[in-house]
Parts: C-alpha cells; sequence; structure tokens
C-alpha cells in the first residue's frame, strides 16, 4: 500500500520539480540582473544608512546618527514637502486625463490608431528634449506661453520654472503631459475587457452614458485602475529626471524632490551614509502608501 | 616556490634601481627614469576629441622620454568626478588623474586617494601658480598644469558702434555697470540689436568675483554679507535691460559662446579657456568674425587694478596610490614635466593658459594666431592676482551647493537679496558647521 502510493506519488512529484526548474530557469536570466544590480544594493542600502561611508576607505557604524540628522534637517523636510506636493497633483490629475483619454480614444472613429500613438508619444520621446522644449515654451518673457496668457488680459502672467511659487506647478504639468499616455494605454487595454453584453443590459435598463460609465466601466476597470495608481504612486514618489533637467531643484529649493536630495547627498557631496538614510526613508514611504492601496484594493474587492 | 622567490627579489631589486635613480639624478624631468625599461602609464582624462591638451601633454612628454608612454583613458566629462569615485573605490582607476574641479579635490585627498607629490612641487620653477590650492598640512597632492582666470571679454566693433569707450584696465563694477548703461543706449541709438552684456548663469559669475575681491570674504565662515553688493548689481542690470534675466538664460538654454560669439552682447564676464574657444569658432564658423579683447576683470575698489585681483581653480594632476610602485617615478617624471616651462610653451600652441608663467610663455601665448595682441589684453593675461574659488575643506562641496541655490533663488528674482542670503546664511549652520 503504501509503496503504491510512494510510486503513484513520485512521478506527480518529479513533475511538479521539473516544472519549478523549467520555470526558474525562464527567469533566471531577469532575475541575476536583477538580483546583482538592485537586490544586493537594496540590502546593502540598509548597512549603509547605519554608517558614514563616503565611497573611500572603511564605512564606521555610527548608529542612529543618519537618522537623527534627518529629523532636524530643514532642506529634507522641505524635500519630502516638495516631493508630496508633486504627488498630490500628479496622481489624480494623470489618472483623471488618462482614463479620459483612454474612453475617448476608445471609440470607433476614423484616425483611432493615430490619435493613440500622438498620446503616446511623449512617453517615448527623450526627456531631455521634452525638458528644454517645455522650458522654452515656459520663457516668461519670450515663452508662447505666457504671450498667449497676455494676450488674452492676464497682465501678470506666472514665472514657471524660474518662480519659486510657479516652478511646482510647471513640473506637474509636463509631469502629467508626459506619462498620461502610457497609463492611457493601460486603461485602453482595460476598456477593451469589459464584457459589452454589461453595457448593453445597462442600456437595456435605461442606464444614462453616465450611469453606464459609473455602474459598469468603474467597477469593470478596478484591476487596471489599482494597478495604475501603485504605479503612478511609486512613480511619482521617486520623481527625478524630469525635475534635475527642467529646474534642477531650482530656483532655491523650490522644486528639490527626495530623489534628488538622494542624488546630491550621494553623489555630488559623496556623504553616502546620510544618502543611504534619506533613500531608507523614501523606501519606508513608498512601501507603506503600497501596502495601505493592496489593503483598500482587497476590501473593496470582497 | 623557489622560482617565485627569485622573481620576487628580482622585481624588489628592480624598484629599489628605479628608486634610488630617481634620487640620485636630482629629478629634473627627462633624465631620472632611463635606467628603466620601458614603462606606460595610465592618465584619466575626459572628452579627448574636444579638449586636446591631455594629449598634448602625453605627446610632449613622450617625446622627451621616449622610455615612457602615457596612456589616456576617456570618462565622460559631465560625470567625471562620480565615475572617478567609483573607479577609485573599486582599485579600478588609472595610475595619474585629473582633478577637474577643486572643489572635489578635498574628497580624493581626505580619502586617502592622492599619493603625495610634495618632492615634485619642491622641485618646480619659480613661475608655477597654483600650487598651494592642491596643498594639505604642508603637503602637495597634485600638480596643477593650467591655471585660468576670469577676464572681461569685450567686443570692439560693437563698443565703436555705440560710440563707447574700450575698457581701459581701471574699470570697478560701478564702472562696468555704468558702461553697461552707456552701451545699452548707445546700441540702441545705432540699430544694434545686441545687448550690452551677458552674464552665464553659474553662481561662480557673480560669487566668485565676490569671494576673491571682497575684504575678508570666506565662504567657509558661513557669513556671506559681502556677496550683497555684488547681487544688488546684477539684479539691478538684468532689470534695466543691460542682460538677458537669468530666467531668460535658464529656460532657453541660452549658451555663453553663442552670446558673446554671436556678437548677442558687446561684454561678458568669462574665464580664460573661452578664448582657444571663440578662436577654434571662428574659424568654424560657428562664432562671427569680428574685433574682440580681453580686460582684466572689474574690480571691488581701485585699489587692486595695478594688479587685478580675479579668480578661477587651478586644474591639475595626481598620483592613485594604488599605481604600481615599479611606475611611481614615471609618473612622478610626468607631473614634473607639466609643472615645467617647456609643457606650458607646448600648452599655449593650443590656446590654453598654463599654470607655469613667465614672460617666454607669455610671448609663446601671444604667437597662437588668432589670440587679440593688444596691450590690454597682454596685461590682462601676465598680470593678475588669480584666487582659487573653492577653498580646500571638508565643507566646500556642501556650501557651494547651498550657495547655488541661494544664487538661482535671488537671480530668478523669487527672493530679495537680503532674504536670499539670510536664508543661505541660516542653511550653512544648520546643515553644514553645526551638524
Amino acid at each position: 500500500m503504501a509503496t503504491t502510493t510512494l510510486v503513484a506519488r513520485r512521478p506527480g512529484g518529479r513533475l511538479k520539480w521539473r516544472n519549478t526548474l523549467l520555470g526558474w530557469s525562464f527567469i533566471l536570466p531577469n532575475f541575476i540582473g536583477f538580483a546583482v544590480l538592485t537586490l544586493v544594493p537594496v540590502i546593502a542600502l540598509f548597512y549603509i544608512a547605519f554608517t558614514n561611508w563616503n565611497a573611500f576607505g572603511t564605512a564606521r557604524l555610527v548608529g542612529l546618527d543618519n537618522f537623527t540628522r534627518l529629523l532636524a534637517d530643514h532642506s529634507f523636510r522641505i524635500a519630502l514637502w516638495n516631493t508630496v506636493y508633486y504627488t498630490a497633483f500628479h496622481i489624480p490629475l494623470t489618472l483623471g486625463l488618462s482614463l479620459a483619454l483612454a474612453l475617448l480614444l476608445n471609440r470607433k472613429m476614423r484616425g483611432v490608431a493615430f490619435f493613440r500613438t500622438a498620446a503616446f508619444f511623449p512617453y517615448v520621446t527623450s526627456i531631455v528634449a521634452i525638458a528644454v522644449v517645455w522650458n522654452m515654451l515656459f520663457s516668461p518673457q519670450f515663452g508662447p506661453i505666457n504671450q498667449f496668457l497676455t494676450s488674452i488680459g492676464i497682465s501678470h502672467p506666472p514665472g514657471w520654472t524660474t518662480s519659486s511659487t510657479w516652478a511646482m506647478p510647471a513640473v506637474i504639468i509636463v509631469g502629467t503631459w508626459r506619462e498620461m499616455g502610457y497609463y492611457m494605454l493601460l486603461f485602453l487595454a482595460g476598456l477593451q475587457t469589459i464584457p459589452s453584453e454589461l453595457y448593453e443590459a445597462a442600456r437595456v435598463d435605461g442606464a444614462s452614458p453616465w450611469q453606464r460609465f459609473l455602474n459598469v466601466t468603474v467597477p469593470c476597470l478596478r484591476p487596471t485602475t489599482f494597478f495604475v495608481t501603485v504605479m503612478l504612486t511609486i512613480g511619482s514618489f521617486k520623481v527625478f529626471d524630469l525635475i534635475l533637467v527642467m529646474t534642477n531643484g531650482g530656483p532655491g529649493q523650490s522644486t528639490l524632490v527626495l530623489s534628488q536630495y538622494i542624488y546630491t547627498k550621494g553623489f555630488v557631496e559623496n556623504k553616502l551614509g546620510y544618502a543611504s538614510a534619506v533613500s531608507i526613508v523614501l523606501f519606508l514611504i513608498c512601501i507603506s502608501i503600497t501596502v495601505v492601496q493592496f489593503i483598500v484594493n482587497k476590501r473593496r474587492a470582497d | 616556490m623557489k622560482r617565485l622567490i627569485v622573481t620576487g627579489l628580482g622585481i624588489a631589486a628592480a624598484i629599489s634601481l628605479t628608486v634610488t635613480g630617481c634620487g640620485s639624478s636630482g629629478g629634473t624631468a627627462g633624465s631620472d627614469t632611463k635606467s628603466a625599461g620601458p614603462v606606460t602609464v595610465s592618465l584619466a582624462a575626459w572628452s579627448l576629441a574636444t579638449t586636446p591638451e591631455f594629449k598634448t601633454l602625453a605627446d610632449a612628454f613622450h617625446q622627451a622620454n621616449p622610455n615612457i608612454t602615457v596612456k589616456l583613458k576617456e570618462y565622460d566629462a559631465a560625470n567625471y568626478d562620480t565615475q572617478m569615485v567609483a573607479d577609485l573605490a573599486a582599485h579600478s582607476a588609472p595610475d595619474m588623474y585629473v582633478q577637474k574641479t577643486l572643489k572635489n579635490f578635498f574628497t580624493y585627498q581626505d580619502g586617502g586617494q592622492l599619493m603625495d607629490v610634495s618632492d615634485v612641487a619642491k622641485k618646480l620653477g619659480k613661475g608655477i601658480n597654483g600650487v598651494k590650492s592642491y596643498s594639505v598640512d604642508g603637503a602637495t597632492f597634485a600638480i596643477p598644469y593650467r591655471q585660468d582666470s576670469w577676464y572681461l571679454y569685450y567686443n570692439k566693433d560693437l563698443f565703436d558702434a555705440a560710440k563707447v569707450a574700450y575698457p581701459d584696465g581701471t574699470w570697478t563694477w560701478d564702472d562696468y555697470a555704468k558702461n553697461a548703461g552707456l552701451l545699452k543706449a548707445g546700441l540702441k541709438a545705432a540699430g544694434s540689436p545686441a545687448q550690452a552684456t551677458y552674464q552665464h548663469g553659474w553662481q561662480s559669475v557673480v560669487q566668485g568675483f565676490a569671494n576673491a575681491q571682497s575684504p575678508k570674504a570666506d565662504i567657509l565662515k558661513g557669513d556671506f554679507g559681502y556677496m550683497k553688493p555684488y547681487y544688488a548689481r546684477a539684479v539691478a542690470m538684468q532689470t534695466a535691460g543691460d542682460q538677458p534675466t537669468y530666467g531668460t538664460v535658464t529656460t532657453n538654454s541660452l549658451t555663453y559662446q553663442a552670446q558673446f560669439g554671436k556678437q548677442k552682447a558687446a561684454m561678458m564676464p568669462m574665464g580664460s579657456w573661452y578664448v582657444a574657444t571663440l578662436i577654434a569658432q571662428e574659424a568654424t564658423k560657428d562664432a562671427d568674425t569680428f574685433k574682440w579683447g580681453f580686460a582684466p576683470i572689474p574690480q571691488f575698489d581701485s585699489s587692486t587694478t595695478k594688479t587685478p585681483v580675479t579668480f578661477a581653480d587651478p586644474t591639475g594632476i595626481g598620483i592613485n596610490p594604488a599605481i604600481d610602485k615599479s611606475k611611481v617615478a614615471a609618473a612622478k617624471a610626468f607631473l614634473a614635466f607639466i609643472g615645467s616651462e617647456g609643457a606650458s610653451t607646448k600648452l599655449t600652441g593650443i590656446g590654453i593658459t598654463p599654470a607655469y608663467a613667465s614672460d617666454a610663455v607669455t610671448k609663446s601665448y601671444f604667437g597662437f594666431k588668432g589670440v587679440p595682441g593688444d596691450d590690454l589684453s597682454r596685461s590682462a593675461f601676465a598680470t593678475h592676482d588669480t584666487k582659487p574659488e573653492n577653498p580646500v575643506s571638508k565643507d566646500t562641496a556642501a556650501i557651494q551647493n547651498i550657495l547655488n541655490d541661494m544664487h538661482s533663488s535671488i537671480m530668478s528674482g523669487s527672493k530679495s537679496v537680503d532674504a536670499g542670503v539670510a536664508e543661505a546664511e541660516a542653511r550653512v549652520k544648520s546643515e553644514v558647521l553645526n551638524k
């Protein structure tokens, strides 16, 4: 009896093993890259953050010194606040606009492929080119945007990237414009999966377009919306390249964000220990918000 | 095992021979390494295609010392220091590397990444400048080969059109501002679209002069009140329309080469490296052909016009302490060479301002085709007191970053001069000095 079960189990077990190994071998090339270039540095980060490492020599353990310094660091607080500011506007704006674009371009109409491509284009354009062109558009004295604003009767148009009040809105506008095409694509994919019978049934019940949107589209898109929100949140918190090339954190510190602060401390001032401590804070923020989002999503699903 | 010991002894003997050979011959560039066989030492540099100075030095040195070859390793100009720090930490950096900015010298020196080359420094000739910037506690860690300094470039054609007299070498900054006003009016009357002057977006263009010229200026003390008159003047000039505003400079990515080279501005404070660039661009038509010259930079007051005070950091080369022992003598010979008059006259041949100053160097510099030969340009080149922009300290990089934020907030008009300076002082106190 015992032997028969063993014999009976073995082939299945072997198959399971084979499948597992096969699976591993498929993800291995990617995983090696991830482990060497991302995982190991991330683990090292948690050690370096408690040292005073400056790239050379040995790293001396300094305990919680870096973190106590963080608490009193005014520039860190500015960077954190600016990051939250960017995120708070960038997420809803991008979410709303990309969904609107997706709905608009999900219909059968002439040239839809062209418009979809056009909306996606900013996402694949070089960030440096984007920054240079938008900076010119935003130019306070000679830029087309302010010339337009003056022509419609606004006598004191904003200084955009040269003003500490308007630099952040300018960056948010460009960030939203750049990324909405990508998220539009995700929403389009989500919209395709909604069965048309649901819309038909809703129409038969006499639902208006707005009611159909609220009661069919939104609930059916929930998995997509969740994914987009998580990706947007993480992306907004670690915004870096756009700010670096557009304003370099300025004027003053008005657009300094956490990733740039980490970069400056780590690679410009060579305070890698301190920069690692800031990275950990950024990491904790990202992961805790993502966990909250997962919990909320699960509750809604139930 | 036996063979290993024998080889080891052989290598040790070779090293000691080289070292003693170096010691006894007294260390002129050519003679001290003749006893050794062919040696190749590597040197880190950047943008080799557009920066010919490294190849010029390497070739000239090889010509004088056929046994030693200096092999250049190219780095990315924009990320040079980041890559160098990474390579040094990974023990894969070349034998010698250029100190691209003085701001980062402390990081290398304090991190134990530079060999003590005081013996080379002691034997350098009298005309050498900039060695002091590489000295820490009496020891020297790099040898300078170029020492730029900032001049006031001016377009003689535009001055003539505006009927304004050329700079005469006695200007203070107030004279400069006054003449900018005259130029603006004159150019307008002459129907020229050019602006009176151009101030590039860098913090150095204001702060470098304030630091070098103001009495008792010291950025490390964290007290920046002495910068206020310099900023007040710069802000007033851009408000008056004498120069493009900071916002225009940054949002339109203006380049100083085009602003002066394409005759969009009649004056421009800029470093001496621009002389060679402008001459090269005239040849390639990237710049217009026009009459120009360079004058001593305007002064804080008239007391220093005899020997004008200006600024710029030297550029030097240091030795990686991880260098193979057998190559140290060759590397030191190269450093002795780059700080010599012989190397300097080679550098002037490509329009570079060398660290070694002498009559021969001046003569050779003005022999370079296209360099303006008028008396004022000559005296601007030969006579000046050039102070380093960056003091050597652990705090320099952090303080300069804070001052850069101050620069953008004041020049963009986001903060008043007083508020900007006060904020920077508070930040330096809390983030750098009292941490």
